[in-house]
């Protein structure tokens, strides 16, 4: 039986940040453009550059101030991220035009799955210079797109051509073209994973391949075994379509600075953590019906607990909740130095507008458009333009 | 006891009563039609207690009597019988025997003393409704019923009188349905709520005929009077919704559309909205044109239609069926569909006319 082959494109969007930024204002083309965390604050960093500015040396993640010495005709432009997204799923609403199989990776890549669609588009190559040539004709961007029979490799061969490139990668070929490539440049693999890869000398994707899959199994787990199924071309993963309708849970956390021991300070973190998941649960819509907490003490001892709450993604009704667990289970005892908070239980019918909501919920209306306008104001003028007032208190106390 | 009658005429009778005898009742007597023989006619009744129907038919009377017999079975033989005379006797222990041409059945029945008797409503206040309205103004509002029982009223229709108007009201808290009928002579305010249940039965039994049903309406109890069948339905207690107060009387934005292009979008939408859990529709309405959208697990879809649209742009969501079901019932080509904002209700209408009006509630998906 022969393995029918699948067709996996991966697009690119080339510098998009600053590819946006010239498409609502055409006059920065041709001069180097990066978009920069805070212009003002000489000590921001580049979160994007454009192809002009990178010939002068200029990176993602520099800081200003070096950018600034090595380009000093570098346009910077603040980031509006809102535009951004709003953009991203323009170019995502456009590939969607192509194939209903697309898994959105990123802000500003997806991988589409082609496979039975030559009939429609003609063989791959073809149908990304078509989509290539819609995406700079209809949204003036640019993006550069890889083409294989797998998720990874079609991600590796779209990082070899930019700008605007199309490169096809097959297995038959990785020998050439994958092999002699440093592992650090591979797809799924950080700094920390190659330098330890390079502890056992390994140093370029070919290598890879060629170790012993145990070795790497007993040395990275599960993790290892990918890379070296990677590293030879094979990757089975199927495209995982995402909606946001799909969100199960919104939940964040963080590991405290220091360990504590204070129900007070405890109490601050879950409001700053409720207060950021409520935005996120607001900006999705959706309600949910289940708070739960996360502690990690300081012996990295994991515990949760949850309660159940009338359905909300209200910041109030979110801490409320989380407070009350805190209260539960809070031992001075035991110093905590992770603590996070997940609101989950969405409620899809709750969206349907009810004649008797006006009786039922009026107060909870009110809260929640007093939330969503402080919602508002913050997208507008940054998130530290509102904040709970326990939090401001406890800023003035650190600095 | 013992009749003649024709076997035809009889199931008909039989067929109309029916539709009130209780199929599951810890009552036995109930699940039996009572079958009376009158001096120059016959009276078939069955009842729920709810409802109840009374069917009164030619015959010829042998000796009066009466006699209660299990529904179903009877209905089912006598569906059975030859288009022909059928013999009807009661023997000792209500045993009935039912004779036709070469067929002779002997049926147990039921001591007819056990029946209840269908509630007197004579001092109600009259009503002439023409029976082809009444017929519309059921089909076109009964599917807007409550189904669940939380909000006990709303399983019921609003039937309001004013006037030379006579209104029909199905509301569920999530879509509303309107119709208006006129009557020739005018009448004193009243309003009644209707059991749902009741009135889907009464439009199966008044036919589109251009001729006037009665109706009465007492303190408990309504009666539909057409001639040979009356039916009596118990009305539901407690104050119905101020629901004038719901239906927004200004617009921002009016979209003229054809009834059959929408029905026909909105019909493929819902094949894909149907798989997803909130059975969503999305309308985005621009300047000549309305985009109808759905997604769930099995898919996506998209449509675009050919609208007219005064006012603002608008994105709204609405559950697939509220849609659904009001193009079903509307007859008018041209439809009009008017909108504040996205959170708020969308009237339905006809274009021409005020005869019926459809309130739809959104679903919040933009915010």
């Amino acid at each position: 039986m022969s393995r029918s082959k699948r067709i996996i494109l991966l697009v690119d969007m080339n510098a998009f940040f600053v590819g946006c930024e010239m498409a609502r204002n055409p006059a920065l083309k041709g001069r180097p453009v990066a978009v920069a965390g805070n212009p003002k604050n000489r000590s921001g960093i580049i979160l994007a550059a454009n192809y002009e500015a990178r010939s002068f040396g200029v990176r993602t993640t520099m800081i200003l101030s070096n950018a600034l010495k090595l380009c000093p005709d570098l346009q910077l432009v603040p980031p509006d991220h809102q535009f951004y997204e709003k953009v991203s799923k323009e170019v995502m609403d456009l590939l969607s035009s192509y194939t209903p199989l697309i898994e959105q990776n990123s802000i500003d890549e997806a991988w589409l799955d082609m496979t039975g669609c030559q009939a429609l588009f003609g063989p791959a190559e073809k149908a990304a210079k078509t989509i290539m040539k819609d995406i700079h004709s209809s949204l003036d961007l640019m993006c550069s797109i890889g083409i294989s029979e797998n998720k990874f490799l079609s991600k590796m061969a779209a990082d070899m051509k930019k700008p605007m490139g199309i490169t096809q990668l097959w297995q038959d070929s990785i020998k050439e073209k994958l092999w002699p490539l440093p592992v650090a440049s591979m797809y799924g693999i950080g700094k920390q994973t190659a330098k330890r890869l390079a502890n056992i000398g390994i140093e370029t994707i070919g290598q890879l391949a060629n170790f012993d899959q145990l070795i790497l199994a007993d040395r990275f787990g599960k993790h290892g075994i990918e890379m070296h199924r990677r590293a030879n071309g094979i990757d089975t993963d199927p495209l995982i379509p995402r909606r946001e309708d799909d969100i199960k849970s919104i939940g964040k956390s963080t590991t405290l600075s220091e360990d504590i021991v204070d129900l007070d300070r405890a109490k601050r973190v879950i409001l700053s953590l409720a207060d950021q998941i409520g935005i996120t649960a607001r900006k999705y819509n959706k309600k949910g019906r289940t708070v739960q907490i996360t502690i990690k003490y300081s012996d990295f001892k994991v515990i949760t607990r949850q309660k159940s709450v009338k359905a909300t993604n209200l910041t109030k009704h979110i801490y409320q909740a989380g407070k009350e667990l805190l209260e539960q289970v809070w031992d001075t005892a035991l110093a905590v130095r992770l603590l996070g908070i997940t609101i989950t239980g969405f409620d899809e019918e709750k969206d349907q507008i009810s004649m008797f909501e006006q009786l039922d919920s009026y107060l909870d209306n009110r809260e929640e458009k007093l939330e969503k306008t402080a919602d508002k104001l913050r997208n507008k003028h940054g998130m530290s333009i509102l904040k709970p007032a326990s939090l401001l208190k406890n800023e003035d106390k650190s600095h | 006891m013992k009749i003649k009658c024709n076997q035809n005429n009889f199931l008909n009778s039989i067929l109309t009563v029916q539709k009130a005898s209780s199929v599951n009742t810890t009552l036995p007597i109930l699940q039996g039609i009572l079958i009376e023989a009158k001096n120059d006619h016959l009276v078939l009744t069955a009842t729920n207690l709810e409802l109840g129907i009374e069917s009164h038919m030619n015959a010829e009377i042998l000796d009066t009597g009466r006699v209660v017999l299990p529904s179903r079975l009877l209905s089912e033989i006598v569906r059975k019988l030859p288009d022909a005379e059928i013999e009807l006797e009661v023997k000792d222990n209500y045993i009935v025997k039912l004779s036709c041409l070469n067929s002779v059945v002997t049926i147990q029945g039921l001591d007819p003393e056990e029946y209840p008797a269908l509630p007197q409503v004579s001092d109600g206040q009259k009503l002439e409704l023409n029976q082809k309205m009444l017929s519309e103004m059921i089909r076109q509002t009964i599917f807007a019923v409550a189904i669940d029982e939380s909000r006990p009223i709303l399983t019921g229709a609003l039937l309001e009188v004013s006037g030379n108007t006579v209104n029909m009201v199905c509301l569920d808290g999530y879509r509303l349905a309107l119709r208006r009928g006129r009557i020739e002579k005018a009448q004193k305010d009243r309003s009644v709520v209707i059991p749902g249940k009741s009135l889907a039965e009464i439009a199966k039994i008044i036919n589109d005929d251009n001729i006037d049903i009665t109706i009465m309406v007492a303190e408990n109890h309504v009666l539909f009077d057409l001639g040979d069948t009356r039916v009596i339905s118990r009305v539901l207690e407690g104050e119905y919704l101020n629901y004038q107060q719901i239906i927004p009387s200004e617009y921002k934005l009016r979209v003229k559309v054809d009834r059959d292009i929408l029905a026909a979008s909105i019909e493929r939408a819902s094949l894909i909205a149907r798989e997803g859990k909130n059975n969503l529709i999305k309308l985005n309405i621009k300047e000549g044109k309305m985009i109808i959208t759905s997604n769930s697990e099995a898919g996506q879809i998209y449509e675009e239609i050919p609208i007219l649209l005064e006012g603002s742009e608008l994105e709204i969501a609405f559950n697939a069926r509220y849609l659904s079901d009001v193009l079903k019932v509307v007859d008018d080509q041209e439809l009009c569909l008017d909108f504040n904002t996205n959170v708020t209700p969308c009237i339905a209408r006809p274009i021409s006319g005020d005869q019926f009006t459809y309130l739809l509630l959104p679903v919040r998906t933009f915010s």
